[in-house]
């Protein structure tokens, strides 16, 4: 059992790694192949995630219910949401549209998704603005640099601080394009160092937490 | 003026929720349209497109779903108004499986207002799994990533993708992303390695975080947030819902500037309090 849970991912991870690193740099048709092929083989390995995904909020929010832990009604409410969405998207056939008019799956789209992811977002400027008014302080000389920029960059981002303060335009277009750029760049970086330090311990069998936990690890 | 200004600063946030709602409500119902300035990095985009050849091959990805609708849907009716007025081929796809149906909606009214042809003049090839894996996928077969379009209808064959088997034959790319799977994936992924030129498109939160790959010439443009699509908007000369939606912007962000002003005139009327005592 051990060699299946912990020596052949170890080796699979190893061989794919160094294989498709290497890939990267050889344009031979032989090269091109392989990847398409690996690809279809990631497309599949995402579809079984959704499903996997998809048995965990059932998990979750299974356990909320039974247990009947704070807002266990809300996950009450999302198993009766996604057996509705499911329904009528069978019933559907899967389609939003058929022959050119909208299918009861469509307009459970337009009329529910739309408008509540919508309006999820847009409360968000109205915390932001309460947000700001509380902690926005110039409470040091970095807060009082950040809280700068930050007036500036909104008046020169918009027609009416652009109209009023003229200055603010080319301010902002300064800040984004040279400051932000900057310490953008050197954030992304220092990110992807990382990412590649991470990668190489994963090929190497240095880093292991992705084969999960268990006595046989 | 200390009860006053400690008052003021625990008051209640409904009365700040008023104020954002009168802030983007009014503007709404009575516009003030001041004029529009336009950036480099969105006139490049513009640049580009309209120096693109008849039947040059455009591909827009959708990557965002509902909650981006505000930001991201003007730019995509602006980019997609301009590339039917230019008499582009029109790919168009999505890498979130929950901004399928807005896509679709998107590309459909905006081909239909200018008359085009759905599998002739534009193809809606929907959303499949992968990510990064798909974009490999396109960029080595288009027609095995994408069998058939969103419609069902089979790729192969169809008079708009005449001439087109994977992404090195595309001209031009944006990727309207709001978040992770998005622009960096489709450089990374996707010019990089198959050799299109592309642009990207974002809501205004994550625009900054893209200026590195504008600077660096990754992508030759980026059209950001609200503002970003009222840009693209003027340069076509066609005013939409980005243009309306940039009035209550402006509003709004002078209210939040203006209450942060006003707090920190009441914190250090405080804090100045607090600095006599000790």
């Amino acid at each position: 059992m051990i060699f299946l849970k912990r020596q052949l991912p170890l080796a699979i991870t190893f061989v794919m790694g160094v294989a498709f690193a290497l890939q990267y740099y050889i344009p031979h048709p032989v090269s091109e192949e392989a990847i398409t092929k690996v690809s279809d083989w990631m497309k599949i390995i995402s579809g079984f995630a959704l499903v996997l995904g998809i048995a965990s909020v059932f998990h979750v929010h299974a356990v909320k219910i039974r247990r009947q832990a704070p807002g266990w009604g809300y996950s009450g409410v999302l198993f009766a949401a996604i057996a509705i969405t499911m329904a009528v998207g069978f019933w559907s056939g899967g389609e939003s549209k058929a022959d050119g008019a909208q299918t009861a799956f469509g307009w459970l789209y337009d009329y529910t998704m739309v408008p509540l992811q919508g309006t999820m977002f847009s409360i968000l400027a109205f915390f932001i603005a309460s947000a700001a008014y509380r902690a926005f302080r110039a409470r040091s000389p970095e807060a009082s640099v950040l809280l700068v920029s930050a007036v500036v960059v909104m008046m020169g981002r918009v027609p009416l601080g652009q109209f009023l303060v003229p200055w603010t335009w080319n301010v902002t277009q300064w800040l984004l394009n040279v400051l932000n750029s900057a310490v953008r760049r050197a954030i992304l970086i220092g990110v992807s160092m990382g990412s590649v330090g991470l990668s190489l311990k994963i090929i190497l069998g240095k880093e292991r937490s992705y084969l999960g936990g268990g006595k046989d690890q | 003026m200390k009860a006053f200004s400690r008052r003021m600063i625990a008051i209640d946030r409904r009365i700040i929720f008023l104020l954002i709602a009168l802030a983007v409500l009014l503007p709404l119902l009575n516009p003030f349209g001041l004029p529009i300035k336009v950036s480099p990095e969105v006139k490049a985009v513009y640049d580009y497109m309209d120096a693109l050849p008849e039947r040059s091959v455009f591909l827009l990805s959708f990557d965002f779903d509902p909650s981006s609708k505000p930001e991201l849907e003007p730019q995509a009716v602006a980019l997609l108004r301009h590339a039917f007025r230019k008499n582009l081929r029109v790919i168009a796809m999505t890498h979130w499986i929950t901004g399928t149906g807005l896509a679709d909606n998107v590309v459909a009214q905006v081909a239909a207002e200018t008359g085009k042809a759905r599998g002739k003049d534009y193809v809606f090839l929907g959303w499949a799994p992968g990510g990064y894996a798909l974009i490999i996928s396109m960029g080595q077969d288009l027609y095995k990533a994408f069998p058939s379009d969103y419609s069902k209808t089979p790729t192969l064959g169809m008079p708009v993708l005449e001439g087109v088997r994977n992404l090195r034959d595309v001209n031009y790319m944006v990727s309207l992303a709001a978040g992770g799977a998005g622009i960096e994936m489709w450089y990374v992924f996707g010019k990089d390695k198959y050799r299109f030129e592309m642009a990207g498109g974002a809501t205004g939160v994550i625009a900054p975080g893209l200026y590195p790959f504008l600077r660096s010439g990754q992508i030759n443009g980026l059209i950001g947030g609200l503002q970003g699509a009222a840009e693209y908007e003027t340069l076509i000369g066609r005013k939409g819902m980005a243009v309306a939606g940039m009035d209550a912007q402006s509003a709004t962000h002078f209210v939040i500037i203006v209450l942060v002003v006003l707090c920190n005139v009441f914190y250090f009327a405080l804090r100045g309090d607090k600095g006599k005592q000790a």
